[in-house]
């Protein structure tokens, strides 16, 4: 969509809103475009399942290992090795895990011949290092409180915002040169604010949104012009954000929640549909 | 609270009246009809939905204003047989013009039908199950494996799923194919063994192919490039069905880690074709469909014209 078709769009409208105290002392000036950027890191971890969705899961995973056939060991596996003795002991814990203690005691080996297995597949463990643990889904920089981490909340979807100097949070964002398209001057205002330290992507060329900021107080008798922001959503890739320090003073990565608590209302209702619950 | 620990049960009611037995397979039959449904979270399912799908909504918006719908029905190019008119009437009621199935445009763009997958479908054909039939059974046992399913799957197949099929031949071409004939097996995949199956396809086995630089793409259609005079109709049908299809060659089986572990087993390697089904549909269906591929990370390239 070019800049002139979105300037035509804005001026019909303002002037429909205006028409009644239009004047010729006082001509309407053209509204002033701007771009922001939805920058956002994508979830890095799964969604913890809610306790009905872990029920739910484990009452069908139980009933597909009813159900299903009997798996193939001869195909798999050649006769008496080890490895087959590893899987039959880890599928005779799942099977008990999932059908109850008392499922498969009886078809269990002799006592010694068990040890003897158990010994077996514990120091073919040891020897492929397999104790290695897994990583915890809470990253340091959560306790930390580090607003600044990309490592932080990997569950949800996490969103750019900037402190002005003036102290208001807001998304990054610039003005539209003259026979610019919105696309383009979207990539520019975003490098502008945010530095050329991270690899983005701007996801389409269509603005996900638009937003009013409050008409200005007029100026001197002469009225300001109206301002129409576009949003655009990217996706950060790598790197990390190095705002400009003339005109802003911190940046912060955050859930929608969070941005609820820094932005005014006003501008809170103006973006609040385009941001993920996710 | 632990992550892994499944729900404890408690013992299952005491059967007090025998359940009848299925004559065909010797087995009691439970007395309601049982379907195991998804059975985990899925990572590939939780990364389209808070991420691929929004994207997919932008991306692929076309905005409609209220007052253009519904859409203007289409000219109509040709005469349509009409019963009233007494010279039509006891005449043969012949098809006129055609269904312009190319031209058809994409529903207006709402949250339903964001562009999702609905299946994968592996297939692979066998020329030598012309000669023998027995020499599809490699087919079946690889395809088995790749998919974790079988001809009945336990009694317990998920919704519009069948397990792996014998595909018949369904034309007579001489030297290649009879009617009828079983000519290779398939296997039509939904839910998260699908997402599963993607996830091992660009894990384990995109990766490890040689001189692969991503699904190729036909050329860009251009005024210059084009053979074809600009008035003719290049679109094909699969341009605008929203199915993305590629092959991998026979060696590329070996990649698969579920037949990596015993590749002896059987008894060689055959190519395959996957299929990715969406929902997309009309015109320019397959690169919406393409683009949601894409972001389960299979990687297109554009052949150089």
């Amino acid at each position: 969509m070019s800049s002139r078709t979105l300037i035509s769009l804005c001026r019909g409208n303002s002037s429909a809103f205006s028409s009644g105290r239009r004047t010729l002392a006082t001509p309407i000036p053209k509204p002033k475009l701007l771009t922001s950027i939805i920058l956002n890191r994508a979830p890095i971890l799964t969604p913890t399942p809610t306790p009905f969705e872990r029920a739910y899961y484990a009452y069908q995973a139980r009933l597909r290992r009813a159900l299903s056939n009997p798996f193939p060991y001869d195909f798999y596996f050649k006769q008496g090795s080890i490895l087959e003795t590893r899987f039959t002991l880890e599928e005779r814990k799942r099977e008990r895990i999932a059908f109850g203690r008392e499922f498969g005691i009886a078809d269990d080996l002799d006592k010694e011949k068990a040890a003897a297995n158990r010994a077996a597949v514990e120091q073919l463990a040891e020897q492929e290092g397999e104790s290695e643990e897994m990583m915890a889904r809470v990253h340091p920089s959560d306790e930390a409180r580090d607003y600044k981490s990309l490592d932080r909340k990997g569950k949800r979807n996490l969103y750019l915002l900037l402190q002005e100097n003036e102290g208001t949070w807001r998304f990054p964002e610039g003005n539209v040169k003259k026979g610019e398209l919105l696309h383009q001057a979207a990539q520019r205002d975003l490098l502008a604010e945010c530095g050329e330290y991270m690899d983005t992507w701007i996801v389409s060329r269509n603005p996900i949104g638009h937003y009013r900021p409050p008409r200005k107080a007029p100026l001197a008798g002469k009225p300001q012009p109206e301002e129409v922001a576009f949003f655009y959503k990217a996706h950060i890739l790598a790197g990390q954000a190095r705002p400009n320090p003339e005109t802003v003073k911190d940046f912060a990565w955050l859930t929608k929640q969070e941005v609820e608590s820094r932005v005014s209302e006003y501008y809170w209702h103006g973006v609040k549909d385009i941001l993920s619950d996710h | 609270m632990p992550l892994a620990r499944p729900t404890r049960f408690g013992k299952p009611p005491p059967i007090r009246k025998r359940l009848p037995a299925d004559t065909r397979r010797k087995l009691p039959r439970p007395p309601v009809n049982l379907r195991v449904r998804e059975y985990a979270p899925c990572r590939l399912s939780d990364h389209y939905h808070t991420t691929l799908s929004d994207n997919l909504m932008y991306m692929n918006y076309s905005h409609t204003l209220q007052s253009d719908l519904p859409p203007k029905p289409p000219r109509e190019i040709r005469l349509r047989w009409d019963p009233s008119n007494p010279y039509a009437k006891y005449r043969k009621n012949d098809p006129v013009g055609g269904t312009q199935w190319s031209k058809i445009p994409p529903e207006p763009s709402t949250p339903a039908n964001i562009t999702r997958l609905e299946a994968v479908q592996i297939h692979i054909m066998s020329k030598d199950a012309l000669t023998s039939r027995s020499n599809l059974l490699g087919v079946i046992a690889a395809l088995r494996a790749l998919s974790g399913e079988t001809e009945a799957g336990g009694g317990a197949l998920a919704k519009g799923v069948k397990g792996v099929e014998i595909v018949l031949g369904k034309k007579q071409v001489g030297g290649w194919i009879r009617a009828g004939m079983p000519a290779g097996a398939k296997v039509t995949l939904k839910g998260s063994a699908m997402y599963d199956l993607i996830a091992t396809l660009t894990e384990f086995v995109l990766p490890r192919l040689r001189e692969f630089h991503g699904i190729p793409m036909p050329a860009a259609v251009s005024s210059h490039t084009s053979y074809l005079p600009a008035s003719s109709n290049a679109v094909k049908a699969s341009d605008v069905a929203g199915v993305v299809s590629f092959g991998l060659p026979a060696p590329a089986m070996g990649f698969w880690p579920q037949i990596e572990v015993n590749q002896d087993a059987y008894p060689k390697m055959y190519g395959m074709h996957i299929h990715f089904i969406t929902n997309a549909v009309g015109v320019g269906a397959q690169e919406r469909a393409r683009a949601l591929v894409s972001g389960f990370q299979i990687p297109f390239v554009r052949k150089s014209s």
